[in-house]
This record gives C-alpha cells, structure tokens and sequence, in this order.
C-alpha cells in the first residue's frame, strides 16, 4: 500500500491583526480608573493586552475580544460598547464575503478546519453552491483520532485522458500504448489569481506550494520568468490562443500545459502532443451557452482535459451571465454521460471556488477536479481591497511577504481544505475522490426539492379558493 | 513622497465610504478612509499615533451631536478633538493638522463641504514637518 498522503501544515502567524468581527468602544472621559475591566472582568485580558497598531490605525483589542460582554456589563459607569465592526463588513465583496476571507486567514493561519461553536443560527438554504446540500448520514462513530485514524480515504485524481475499454492480443498483451495519465494527490490545482500586488513573488510562492502540495500551479506563460524555472514540473503555462510556441524552452520541463479554447486549438494540441508525447495537454474553455456542446466536441476529438471556467463570483460567461457554475458544470457531465464518453475525459472548473465545501459540490455536480485562484491571494492575508488594480499601495505590503511564508500558507490553507474534504468524504462512506464524481445521488438540490417536492405540496388545489387571511 | 490625509468616519455619518472616496477623487494626496462604529470610537491618544506615523492631516468625521447614535458620542469627540488640538498646540505643533466636521446622516452635500474642507486645510498646510525626517 502506497504510503498515505498527508499535507505538513505548520502554523504560519499572520502579519497584520485579523479585523474583529466586532469592536469595542470604550469611552475614556469619565472613568473612574476602577480597573475593573482590566483586573477582575476580561478573561482574555484584553484591555491589558491592547496596543496601538500603527500599519492599520487600529485599537489592537478588537482581535482579542471574544465577545462575552463582561466589561459592558460590569462597567460602573456604562461606558463600554460592543459594535459591529464596519471595517469587518467593509472587507471583499458580495461573494467574496468578510466571512469567507476571515476564514480563508484562519485556515491559512492554522492549517486547521474551522469549526464554530454550538449551534447554527444561520439559514439552511442560499443561492449557488449553497443550494446544494450533501447526504452526511454516515457519521455514525467518528473515530478517537478524527480523520487520520480512520482507513485510508485516497483523494487522488488522474489528470489526462482515459482508454473507455483494454484491448489485448492473442499473448495477453496490450493492442496500444495507454495515453499518459499525471495523478495529483488531491483534487485541487492551484492557479494565478486574478490580481494581487507584487505577482512575481506570488509567484514563486504558488510554485513552492504546488511542489510542496504535489499537484500543479497554472500561470500565463508569459507570466513564468527564468526564476521559475526550477518549479517547471509544477507548473502549467498557459498560452493565449495563437501564442503557443512548440520551440518554447519551457516545454520539455513542465508535465502539462494548457491552451485557451480557439477555433485551432485542436490543431495546436495535436501538434503539441507530436512533439511532447508525454505532455498532458489541458484545454480552457469558458463556461457559456455553447460549453456543453463544445466539451463535446472536444471530447470526441480527442481531448485529454478540459478546463471549464466561469467569473470569479462562480457565474458563467456570455449568455449564462445568470447560472451559477455548478449547474453549468453538471450541464457539460450530463452531456458526456450522454454521449456515452464523460470517462474519457478529465473536466475541471474554475472560478468561484471560494470554501473547501465547493471543492465537494463542484465534484458533485461532475467535475473531476477544481482549480483555485482568488483563496490562494487571501491566503496570504489580502482583503481584496483591490488597490492594487490601479497601482496603489497594497496595504498588507505583499511585497515584503516572504516567499517561504506565502508558500506555507497556501500549503496550510489547502491542507485545510483537504482535511475537509476527507470529512465529507468520511461521512458520506466514501473512501475514494474518484467516487464522489457525479454522484448527485449524494446530494440534493434546494432549486429541485422546491419543484419536485414542494410547489405540488403548496399548491392550491383545484377548485379550492386560496385562503385569506383572517378566514 | 506623497501626502496622506487619515479620516475616521462616523458609519452614521458617511454610510457609504465609496461615495465620499469618489468626493475625493484623482487628488494627488492619498485618502485613507477608516470607517468606525461611532467617532467616539478614535481616543485621543490614537489621533496623535496617527499624526505622528502616517499622515499630514488627520480628520474626523462624525455626526450632528443630537443625532448620534450612542447619544454622547459625537459631543465626546468634539471634546476630544480639542482637548488633542490643544495639546498640540502645547508641544509646539500645529494643532490645525487635526480637524473635525460634524454632519448630518444622509445629507450628502454636508460630505461635499466636508472634503471641501480638508482638502482646503491640506493645501494651507503641505506636508507635516513631522515627516520630513524620513
């Protein structure tokens, strides 16, 4: 038995305080100097603890509260208050919440899964990927040892195209040479994010953390300078459409490369796949209204991977402006499974995957593996302030952020994810990534309950005079 | 290098950072815009830090004293800010690189005013001397 992967997390201290949810205001004119707060009332010590932090402008107390309310409590001049932080609610955007970065730095932080407290508040139901709930029923007896006690759950994937049957001669050999396959040892590739200030040493951080990780980064190959170069195994270029050249010197070092899907890109693989037999050769294609057909086709031609990619804020492109990417992804695995070729071929999506539960349900809903981008930048404490788009300062001064650190915490934040990963994987009684491909018969989709179920329940019979109120 | 102005923003009072940071606009002086919960929130030993870290003008704005949400709050600040501005005053600084407007929540021709304002109060005065040293 091949020894069990495991990811080397390593707590990773951030370099700027984390913003609070909540923030204390605490009135100076008028105490009575009681020291209550200070010596009998905060378990945290907080109040003599807190500093002045003089990159963010900010009372250093709010990090540490914990939000017991002792000191508003037991002020005798009622001079403490808890408010929501606007500064919190002000970090990233509607889809990338404060929530969701708050918990990308701690789990880049700590390598750790983020579990909260007793009880959920929140609602069952959301859009996106949140309307998809998956089928824990196998949680029965966790084991004393969590995850890693329990039998070895494989999280590898193959990455390249697979023969749909073995055929052999007379003396048990095979009749052809299978296509070369490169397995990555967890569902995830990483990939250069959409912005972020100082991208060279972002980088060379993804390259570290795709040899650390053993799976592979995907940058623009213009993007991949001579520094790089010693990481070439673990990175894919990416070329524009027209761009690729087969003299590039990159290429005999690197195990894959991708092309953006154009009207030659058929021609341009082939020619790659000439030249690099070994090469696995991924295919870019946006997630509109015509994907479905096009992975077909690709497919069909010959495709080794396809890599199906929406907006940022997992949305799709063009005319599928309003689906979500799950639903496009499940799109293009169905229509595979219907031409009967979805084994042949190695689908992965992008865009949008922005919590370890995405990994999950983009898997779900047919992808075979999921490409990260915007988590890896958040994992390295960004807010996405997006200063650096128009040439401002970054305020988290990425450009001093050294490359180990960044490395070690994107390791730490995927590492995370994977653990998760192997818990849902645990409570759904799979031992196998490979397994979880498709398998919508593990999961149930709010937007079909809702049809299926709901609407014939609710629904006014006929005849039957809606009800009104006060009757 | 260039210049940095430090405002602290009642949420009350400027609901919406991005409206007042358009307000700003392609000003050669960098705007940095900390919203907090309530003026109140900024003690007066935290405006003199800032003063002496990062920026050549430092502003709070916060709301019209009978409007504030903690009630107290705004009407603190004001005491706050010339306690500090006095202390400045007192160490031999120009106690003008601290200032202070009160507006009304919801009236966005009182954030006109106050960003007409501390980019007047910034041309008068330049860069800090504080600064200078670096």
């Amino acid at each position: 038995m091949p020894a069990k992967y495991h990811i080397h997390v390593r707590r990773v201290a951030p370099r700027f305080s984390p913003l609070g949810r909540s923030t204390i205001i605490d009135w100076s004119e008028g105490c009575l100097r009681c020291a209550r707060c200070v010596k009998e009332m905060c378990p945290v010590e907080a109040y003599r603890k807190r500093d002045f932090d003089r990159t963010q402008l900010t009372d250093t107390i709010d990090e540490m509260c914990r939000d017991c309310f002792r000191c508003v409590q037991g002020c005798p001049r009622e001079l403490i208050f808890k408010a929501l932080n606007p500064q919190y609610r002000q970090l990233g955007d509607d889809y990338w919440t404060p929530e969701i970065i708050t918990l990308t730095w701690y789990q880049a932080e700590s390598g750790k899964i983020p579990v909260s407290g007793a009880g959920y508040g929140g609602p069952f139901a959301g859009p996106g990927f949140d309307a998809l709930w998956t089928d824990m029923s196998e949680i029965v007896r966790p084991t004393r040892d969590g995850i890693h006690g329990r039998e070895y759950i494989s999280t590898s994937v193959d990455l390249g195209r697979k023969p749909m049957f073995l055929a052999f001669d007379g003396q048990g050999e095979l009749l052809f040479t299978p296509p070369p396959l490169l397995e990555v040892p967890l569902p995830l590739l990483l990939a250069e994010p959409p912005l972020g200030a100082a991208l060279p040493r972002l980088r060379q951080m993804l390259g570290q953390a795709a040899q650390s990780l053993g799976t592979l980064a995907l940058a623009p190959r213009e993007h991949l300078t001579e520094e790089l170069l010693p990481l070439a195994r673990h990175l894919a270029p990416h070329y524009a459409p027209g761009k690729m050249n087969l003299q590039d010197p990159i290429l005999p070092q690197v195990r894959a490369a991708e092309l953006a899907d154009h009207a030659g890109v058929l021609e341009d693989m082939e020619a790659l796949k000439k030249r690099y037999p070994q090469l696995i050769v991924f295919i870019k294609v946006p997630a509109d209204g015509r994907a479905e057909a096009r992975v077909a086709d690709l497919t069909r031609a010959g495709a080794e991977v396809v890599h199906l990619y929406g907006t940022h804020k997992a949305r799709g492109l063009g005319d599928c402006r309003d689906l979500h990417l799950k639903d496009l992804i499940r799109r293009c695995h169905l229509r595979l499974v219907a031409d009967a070729c979805r084994d042949a071929v190695t689908l992965l999506a992008s865009g949008g995957i922005a919590l370890a539960e995405h990994v999950a349900k983009a898997i779900i809903c047919g992808a075979d593996a999921v490409v990260a981008d915007i988590p890896l930048l958040l994992s390295l404490e960004c807010r996405l302030c997006k200063e650096c788009r128009e040439d401002g300062p970054c305020p988290i001064e990425l450009e001093n952020l050294p490359v180990k650190r960044g490395a070690q915490r994107m390791v730490n934040l995927m590492g995370a994810w994977n653990n998760q990963l192997l818990e849902v994987l645990g409570a759904m009684g799979m031992r196998e990534v490979r397994r979880l491909r498709g398998e919508v018969g593990r999961a149930m989709f709010k937007e079909d309950l809702d049809q299926e179920i709901f609407a014939p329940l609710f629904a006014p019979r006929e005849g039957e005079p809606l009800r009104r109120e006060g009757e | 290098m260039d210049m940095e102005v430090v405002v602290f923003a009642c949420q009350q009072a400027v609901a919406d950072p991005e409206a007042l940071r358009s307000l700003w606009g392609r000003n050669p002086a960098r705007l940095r815009l900390l919203s907090e919960p309530c003026s109140s929130k900024v003690e007066a030993f935290q405006l003199l830090r800032t003063l002496a870290e990062a920026a050549d003008l430092v502003w709070v704005i916060g709301c019209v004293e009978e409007q504030c949400r903690y009630q107290e709050g705004s009407s603190r600040m004001g005491g706050r800010v010339r306690y500090t501005q006095r202390y400045l005053e007192e160490i031999g600084l120009e106690p003008d690189r601290l200032g202070r407007t009160v507006v009304t929540p919801g009236h966005p021709e009182d954030l006109a005013a106050a960003v007409a304002e501390i980019k007047a109060r910034l041309k008068k005065l330049g860069p800090s001397p504080l600064k200078k040293k670096e």
